[in-house]
């Protein structure tokens, strides 16, 4: 039975003392106490530290992000259903037509607005399979097409100080079909990855009004509610701008 | 309560000390330990029952959804027959969402559920680094690796533990296996998986929440979706081992639930004792 109580890896034997029964007894008491005192001031700073465990999570999401590091990329064969994930209702395409998408905060000072042919012809398309994530545990691999939002950024420069975009879908609507303006924010750091894309295609053809015509976000570093469909305004902005999901006590950064 | 046999004898005026048998008692768990076991009740309660909220936004075991009830949720099913079978439950008002009401923070609660999980799990993070901590000061890790002798030695416990029942009704004598070292083999093997469990879970976790930064970590555990699956079932190991864990330290006794409080054990055994000799 020795061989537990030799070498590095041996079992030691407990060390033994004696005391009075009296100590053991006041030790105890003292340590369910403070014990019990703990978890309790456990559970009570866990209170306090809950609203910030979010902006924890963000930071650590924040200092992850490599503009180097891509994504997996997936072959046509491994491309899964994409299904409908409209948070409210699907818009009526009527919007499709005169869609434009506007530009603000720009270096020139004005704003600017871009109708889809004009997207297509100024700007190489890219085309690309990779992952979509929910944040609600599901995720779906989809093949892309569409213009790379650095490319667009080159384009059309962003004022100096601007550090976020806020990007919009003015057609969303809510559940029962109202009007429901969508916003996210997204850092500029993540809008130049090398595959984040201003989608125009989806499965190798254009976007239909399911997937977000005429042109959808695709950032494939972030959580699916920041790729926005049917964008219809980038702004570029200073601070961090508003975003839908965020106000609804979801995170900021969504970066994954 | 082995420690209190010592009357009070105020009155004997021979001595102002009187003869109190002192008791011997062997350290058995690191200060570090004792807190990270602690600290772990109200970590992986948060855990859990978040972890089972955030199951419910997208659930792992689906079905082709009924064409009646719409429900496609494997847990919502058992909801659906526990208040279809537990008298009393006949007229719950949501079937469905009964696991979801009574083992997590409820359906419908993602965004509260993800914050609460983040939180514990940062949390659970660092316990585990205080709990390696005190493996380490307190020498504790050389009691958990397993032995040679730990897979005839776990036959010996189980026979024993499986046996209880029968010893009790035909009240036979039926004398617990003795050994020399500070945890049987069964104890040994629950107490050197459960960390590499957390250790597991801690992996998935991350696997799970950043598959793009870590995706070589998530191809590790078969993908994203994969990793789901991992993480789900190693919640199970740490509820699975719980429920005997918290059952047999009422069945051992005082002492050993004491052992985890004050780190001390007054059940020195014999050869115990003879082993610090040597």
């Amino acid at each position: 039975m020795n061989d537990n109580s030799r070498g590095f890896f041996g079992e030691r034997p407990l060390p033994e003392f004696v005391v009075d029964p009296q100590v053991l007894r006041r030790r105890t008491r003292r340590d369910a106490l403070l014990f019990g005192a703990g978890t309790v001031a456990a559970l009570a700073s866990a209170r306090l530290l809950l609203p910030n465990a979010i902006r924890i999570d963000d930071e650590v999401a924040e200092s992850l992000y490599s503009p180097r590091r891509t994504v997996p990329t997936y072959a046509k064969t491994q491309i899964t259903p994409l299904k409908n994930n409209y948070n409210g209702a699907t818009p009526d395409p009527g919007y499709i037509p005169g869609w434009h998408l506007t530009l603000d905060g720009l270096a020139s000072g004005v704003s600017v607005a871009l109708d889809i042919r004009s997207l297509l012809t100024h700007f190489s398309i890219h085309e690309q399979i990779t992952r979509l994530v929910c944040v609600e545990g599901w995720s779906a691999i989809a093949w892309w097409a569409g213009v790379r939002f650095d490319d667009l950024l080159r384009a059309y420069s962003p004022m100096s100080q601007a550090r976020w975009v806020q990007v919009e879908s003015s057609v969303n609507l809510d559940a029962s079909g109202n009007p429901d303006p969508y916003y996210v924010s997204l850092d500029l750091a993540s809008a130049r990855h090398p595959q984040t894309l201003l989608a125009t295609h989806f499965n190798g053809q254009p976007l239909t009004v399911e997937h977000g015509a005429p042109l959808r976000l695709l950032v494939p570093v972030k959580l699916g509610l920041k790729n926005v469909k049917a964008i219809t305004k980038l702004t570029y902005v200073a601070q961090e701008p508003r975003d839908y999901w965020a106000e609804r006590g979801y995170s900021h950064y969504d970066g994954i | 309560m082995g420690c209190s046999t010592t009357p009070r004898k105020e009155g004997i005026s021979t001595s102002r000390l009187p003869e109190k048998p002192d008791v011997l008692v062997a350290k058995r768990h690191h200060l570090l330990v004792r807190w990270s076991h602690w600290l772990n009740v109200p970590i992986l309660l948060g855990l859990i029952l978040s972890g089972i909220s955030i199951y419910w936004a997208s659930p792992i075991y689906q079905h082709k959804s009924d064409p009646l009830t719409g429900n496609f949720d494997v847990a919502a099913d058992i909801g659906i027959w526990i208040c279809g079978h537990v008298p009393g439950l006949r007229h719950y008002s949501s079937p469905p969402d009964w696991v979801y009401n009574h083992l997590s923070l409820g359906p419908g609660m993602l965004a509260p559920a993800l914050r609460l999980h983040w939180l514990c799990a940062y949390a659970f993070m660092l316990n585990g680094a205080v709990y390696v901590v005190g493996l380490i000061s307190g020498g504790g890790w050389r009691g958990l690796l397993p032995r040679r002798t730990d897979l005839l030695d776990a036959f010996r416990m189980l026979r024993y533990y499986l046996g209880i029942p029968f010893a009790k009704l035909t009240r036979r004598q039926w004398p617990h296996p003795s050994f020399n070292t500070k945890y049987n083999a069964l104890q040994r093997a629950a107490y050197f998986s459960v960390p590499l469990a957390g250790c597991l879970s801690v992996a998935t976790g991350w696997a799970i929440h950043k598959p793009m930064q870590f995706h070589s970590l998530a191809a590790i555990f078969g993908g994203l979706d994969s990793a789901r699956v991992w993480h789900f079932w190693l919640m199970w190991i740490f509820v699975l081992f719980a429920v005997p864990h918290v059952i047999l330290v009422f069945a051992d006794g005082w002492d050993t639930f004491r052992g985890i409080i004050t780190g001390w054990s007054a059940r020195v055994t014999r050869s115990e004792a003879t082993g610090n000799e040597r």
